[in-house]
C-alpha cells in the first residue's frame, strides 16, 4: 500500500527497516535491542507516506514481522516491537484531538515525538536503574557478574563513583568471561572490565568453567538480562541459567538488571520453549564431521541464549523499582491492559 | 428462645407433634428409605421439612392425601415455622447430649423428652426436624438402647477433621421447594446433585441460562421494581441450587455479576426491556467469560503442545479437552495419558471422546499415577477455581497428579499448565483443603464394580465368606482396603463396603476437592494471557473491575 502512494522525496528507495535495525545497533553501542527496534520503527513511520490509522498499523505489522524473520534471536527486539504497537494503539484509541477522530496529521506527528521521547526515556532508564542497584553492592563484598551487559556496567560504575574519591564504596568483581568468537579479538566484557579497573575496583577475571570454584568468594551475583519474560524468568546470554543454579545451590542472592522495556511476552516453560531456533546441542558423527560445513554455526555464537527460571532469581532491578520475580507479570499486566 | 417457641409449637400441637407417628403410617417407604440409605443425619432434614407441613394434612384428611399436595402447600409462613421447629429441635437435642453425656445423674433429664418423641406426638419439640442421625436410627429401629451409644455411632460416621464440612445433606427430592422455585432450576438442581451436570463452568453455564429462563417468566409484582424484587427472586432459586449441592465458585462469581447487573437497573425502565437486558447480559456473560473464553485458552494451551510430547491430565476437564482437541486438529502428534479416580470417573468420558477424535489415549486410575507420570513431558489441568493465593482448587487428585509431576525421581520436572477461565478465579485464599471443601455423599464410594471373572472361583466363595465373616467381627476397616481377593468372590452386587455405616470403627470419606500448592503450578492459561500462580489475584482484581 505504501509504495503505491505517491512518495517523497527521501523515500525514494524503498526503507530497509532490517539494515536500518542494524545499523543503529552498529553505530550506537548504548543501544539495546528493544529501543534499535522502536527507533527503526519510528524511523519507518517518518520515512513512509502512509495517512490513515489502519494503513499505519497494517505497515507497522509487516515491517516487524519481517524484521523479526530476517535477525536469528528476536526475543529482546519483540519487546521493542510489541510495545510500539502497543502505545500506538492505545493512543489511537484515546478520545480527543489524537484519538480516531483527530486529524490523522497530528496523531502523526504527536506519535513520531512520543516515539523519540520515550527513546530518550529508556536510555535515562538506565541511570535510574544503577541509583536502584547500586545499594545492592555494599561495602566490602565481591560481585560476580558475567556477559557484556550495558546495564550491569553502568550500575557497578556508579557503585564505583559512589559519593566520589576516597570513600567509594569498596568492592570486587569477579568477572565471567566467555571465550570471543575468534581468538584475535577480546572476550565481551573487556571493556567494562577496563573501565572497572580505571576506577580502582580490583576485578579478577574468570572462564565459565571456573564459577562453581569462584562463587564461594562471591557474595552477590548480578546478571543483564535480554528480555524478561511473563513469569519473571529472564532470557540471557548463554551461561546464566547455570550461575544461577550455582548461585541457588551455594545460596548466594541471585539479582537479575533489566530495563522494563524489555519485559516480554512470553511464557516458556523451560530451555526448549523458547521462539528462537538455536542449535547449542548438535550431534554429529565422524561422518558429518568430514562432511563438515555445518560445524561453525554451534555455540560459540554470542546471540545463543539460555532461560533463567524465576526461582532462581532473587530479585529483578528495574528502572520501575526492585521487583520480584512475581511482580513481574504484574508490571506487564499493567502495560497490556 | 426455646421456651417462647415451645408454647407455639405445641399449642397448634396438631401440626407439629405428629411429624414422627405419621411419617411411620402415611410413608413407610420414605422412612424405611431413611435410616437405611440415608444415615448422614442430614438428610433428614432435608426431607423431613416437606414434612411438617403436611402432617396437617393427614391428619385431617386421609393420609393417602399427604403426598404431592403437601410440598406446595409450604407457604414463607409455614417455612419459617419449620426452621423455628427445627432449630427448637436441635436446641433439644443438643440439651439432651449435654445431658446424656453428663452421666447417669442427669440421664433421666435427657431419657423422658426423647422417649416421647419416640413414642407418642408429645415430644413434638423433637420430632420435627431432627437434624441429628441418631434421631432417625431411633424412630427407624426403634429398638436402639440408649441415647448415649447411638449418638456415638452417628458422630463416628463423620470423619472429625471434616467435620465442619457435613452441612445439610444434599438435597434428594424436589419435595419442599419453595413454590417461587422455578421448574428449570428444579430440574437443574437434581441434575447437578447427580452429576449429570458436573464441572465448574457447565454447573455455571447451566445456572445462567436456568436463571435466563425465571426471568423471562418473571413478572413484577405490584407494589415493587424489578431491580429490587427480582434479587429476592432469584435468591429463592439459589438457595434451592445450593441445597441441592453447594454452589461452585463459578456460579457464585456468574450469580454476583447478574445480581450487579440487576441492581443496576434503573427502576423506570419498562420491565419488558429490563427483561431483554438481562437476557443479553446473561448470554454475553457466558460468551464472553466462558465459550470465547475456552477457545482463546484452548488455543494459546495448544500452542504449548509439541510434536512427541505426552500429556498427562487428571479426571475430565472440559477445558483441557477442548485444549488437546485443538492440538490435535493443528496436526501436532501428542500422546495422551489420562489419570481417573473414583467414584466419579470423568475421565472415561474424556478418554473415549478423544479417542474417538483419533487421539493415541492412555487411561488408568489414580493409582498408577507414577507409572503414568514416568514417560510424561507435560500435565494439563482443569480448575474448579484458583484461590488468590495461586493455588489450585480442583477435583480431588490432583494435588497428587501435579506433585507427582513436579517431583518425579530421577528426571527433568515437568510442567504442570493449569487451563483455567478467570471467571473462576476467586479472592478467597486456601492454605489446605480442610477449611473449604465440599463432602459428597458416602455412599458413592460403596458400589464396587461388578468384576468380571474369566475363571470361576466356586471354592473361594465358601471360604471368603466365612473370612469376610471374621473380618466384620474383627477390625473391619480392613475391609475398606479389602485386596481384590476377598471382595471378588462376594455375592453379586454387594460390596464390601456395603454396611459400612453399621460396621464400627469405619468411616467412609468422599471429599470431592483438594488444594494444589502454588509451587506445582508453572503455568495458569486464561483468556487474559498466560500467568504464574503468583498473578491470580491481579488478574482477578483487573477482571472484576472492568
Amino acid at each position: 500500500m505504501a509504495s503505491t502512494t505517491p512518495a517523497p522525496s527521501e523515500a525514494a528507495k524503498p526503507f530497509d527497516i532490517v539494515a536500518t535495525y542494524n545499523e543503529l545497533l552498529r553505530s550506537d553501542p548504548d543501544l539495546t535491542m528493544p529501543i534499535a527496534a522502536i527507533e527503526a520503527l519510528v524511523l519507518l513511520l517518518t520515512h513512509s507516506p502512509s495517512s490513515t490509522i489502519s494503513e499505519t498499523l497494517d505497515l507497522l505489522e509487516k515491517s516487524t514481522a519481517h524484521l523479526k524473520k530476517s535477525i536469528p534471536n528476536p526475543i529482546g527486539l519483540s519487546a521493542g516491537t510489541d510495545l510500539f504497537q502497543r502505545y500506538l494503539i492505545t493512543t489511537l484509541q484515546r478520545p480527543g484531538q489524537l484519538g480516531p477522530a483527530g486529524d490523522f496529521n497530528a496523531i502523526r506527528a504527536h506519535l513520531l515525538s512520543n516515539g523519540r521521547l520515550f527513546i530518550r526515556r529508556a536510555k535515562e532508564s538506565r541511570d535510574k536503574i544503577a541509583a536502584f542497584g547500586r545499594g545492592f553492592v555494599r561495602d566490602g563484598s565481591t560481585v560476580l557478574t558475567n556477559g557484556g551487559s550495558r546495564v550491569v556496567a553502568s550500575l557497578l560504575q556508579k557503585a564505583a563513583d559512589e559519593k566520589g574519591g576516597p570513600s567509594a564504596v569498596r568492592f570486587r568483581v569477579i568477572y565471567v568471561l566467555a571465550p570471543a568468537k575468534d581468538s584475535s579479538a577480546e572476550p565481551e566484557g573487556m571493556e567494562t572490565v577496563r573501565a572497572l579497573r580505571a576506577k580502582g575496583v580490583p576485578v579478577a577475571t574468570i572462564p565459565e568453567s571456573a564459577v562453581a570454584y569462584s562463587l564461594g568468594k562471591a557474595d552477590i551475583v548480578i546478571v543483564g538480562a535480554e528480555g524478561v519474560v511473563e513469569n519473571g524468568g529472564i532470557v540471557s546470554r548463554m551461561g546464566t541459567y547455570q550461575i544461577g543454579l550455582l548461585a541457588k545451590a551455594m545460596a548466594k542472592p541471585f539479582y537479575a538488571v533489566a530495563e522494563s522495556h524489555k519485559f516480554v511476552r512470553l511464557y516458556p516453560l523451560g530451555q526448549y520453549d523458547l521462539p528462537i531456533e538455536q542449535r547449542v546441542i548438535d550431534f554429529n558423527t565422524e561422518e558429518d564431521i568430514t562432511d563438515g560445513h555445518k560445524l561453525q554455526s554451534v555455540a560459540h555464537s554470542s546471540d545463543v541464549v539460555d532461560f533463567t527460571p524465576p526461582h532462581l532469581i532473587s530479585a529483578l532491578i528495574t528502572d520501575s523499582g526492585v521487583l520480584t520475580p512475581s511482580a513481574v507479570s504484574e508490571e506487564l499486566i499493567k502495560i497490556w491492559f | 428462645m426455646a421456651n417462647p417457641i415451645d408454647p407455639a409449637q405445641t399449642s397448634p400441637s396438631s401440626t407439629s407433634p405428629p411429624p414422627a407417628p405419621a411419617t411411620q403410617q402415611s410413608t413407610p417407604d420414605m422412612s424405611s428409605q431413611q435410616p437405611s440409605s440415608q444415615p448422614p443425619q442430614p438428610s433428614n432434614g432435608a426431607s423431613k421439612p416437606a414434612k411438617p407441613p403436611k402432617q396437617p394434612k393427614s391428619k385431617d384428611a386421609p393420609p393417602a392425601a399427604g403426598g404431592a399436595p403437601g410440598e406446595e402447600k409450604l407457604s414463607p409462613a409455614e417455612l419459617k415455622k419449620k426452621a423455628k421447629a427445627e432449630k427448637a429441635a436441635r436446641r433439644a437435642k443438643e440439651r439432651a447430649e449435654r445431658e446424656a453425656s453428663g452421666g447417669a445423674g442427669p440421664g433421666p433429664n435427657a431419657a423422658p423428652p426423647k422417649k416421647g418423641s419416640i413414642g407418642s406426638g408429645a415430644g413434638g419439640k423433637e420430632a420435627p426436624g431432627q437434624p441429628y442421625k441418631g434421631q432417625r436410627h431411633r424412630r427407624g429401629s426403634g429398638t436402639q438402647p440408649s441415647a448415649t451409644e447411638q449418638k456415638k455411632k452417628q458422630e463416628d460416621k463423620n470423619v472429625a477433621v471434616f467435620g465442619h464440612l457435613y452441612g445439610q445433606p444434599r438435597r434428594t427430592t424436589i419435595a419442599g421447594a419453595g413454590k417461587e422455585v422455578h421448574p428449570a432450576v428444579l430440574a437443574l438442581g437434581l441434575q447437578m446433585r447427580d452429576y449429570v451436570v458436573c464441572g465448574s463452568s457447565a454447573r455455571c453455564v447451566a445456572t445462567l441460562l436456568a436463571f435466563k429462563r425465571v426471568i423471562e417468566a418473571y413478572t413484577t409484582p405490584l407494589g415493587t421494581s424489578l431491580s429490587r424484587h427480582l434479587t429476592t427472586h432469584l435468591s429463592h432459586q439459589i438457595t434451592y441450587l445450593s441445597t441441592c449441592r453447594p454452589l461452585s465458585i463459578s456460579q457464585g462469581n456468574a450469580i454476583r455479576a447478574l445480581k450487579l447487573a440487576i441492581s443496576s437497573i434503573d427502576p423506570s425502565v419498562p420491565e419488558a426491556s429490563a427483561k431483554a437486558t438481562l437476557s443479553d447480559f446473561i448470554d454475553n456473560f457466558i460468551r464472553e467469560k466462558i465459550t470465547v473464553a475456552d477457545q482463546v485458552i484452548a488455543t494459546s494451551a495448544a500452542e504449548k503442545i509439541q510434536d512427541g510430547d505426552v500429556i498427562v491430565t487428571f479426571a475430565g476437564s472440559s477445558i483441557v479437552k477442548q485444549t488437546l482437541l485443538t492440538a490435535y486438529k493443528q496436526g501436532k502428534k501428542f500422546r495422551v495419558s489420562i489419570i481417573d479416580s473414583r467414584p466419579l470417573f470423568e475421565g472415561k468420558s474424556l478418554a473415549r471422546t478423544l479417542a474417538n477424535a483419533g487421539l493415541e489415549v492412555q487411561y488408568s486410575l489414580v493409582n498408577g499415577i507414577s507409572h503414568a507420570i514416568k514417560d510424561a513431558t507435560k500435565v494439563f489441568l482443569g480448575a474448579h477455581a484458583m484461590t488468590s493465593n495461586g493455588r489450585l482448587y480442583s477435583r480431588v487428585g490432583t494435588a497428587l497428579v501435579a506433585m507427582s509431576a513436579k517431583e518425579r525421581a530421577g528426571g527433568v520436572e515437568v510442567p504442570v499448565i493449569v487451563c483455567c477461565e478467570t471467571v473462576k478465579f476467586t479472592d478467597r485464599v486456601a492454605l489446605d483443603s480442610i477449611v473449604v471443601n465440599e463432602i459428597a455423599d458416602a455412599d458413592e464410594l460403596v458400589p464396587s464394580q461388578p468384576l468380571k471373572q474369566v475363571t470361576g472361583l466356586p471354592d473361594l466363595t465358601d471360604e471368603a465368606d466365612a473370612k469376610k465373616g471374621d473380618s466384620k467381627k474383627g477390625g473391619n476397616k480392613a475391609a475398606a482396603n479389602a485386596p481384590p481377593a476377598e471382595s471378588t468372590p462376594l455375592p453379586e452386587g454387594s460390596s464390601p463396603l456395603a454396611n459400612w455405616k453399621e460396621t464400627p470403627n469405619l468411616q467412609l470419606l468422599n471429599i470431592m476437592y483438594d488444594v494444589t500448592p502454588a509451587e506445582y503450578v508453572d503455568m495458569v492459561v486464561t483468556e487474559m494471557g498466560s500467568l504464574p500462580p503468583s498473578a491470580v489475584p491481579i488478574v482477578h482484581r483487573m477482571s472484576t473491575n472492568l
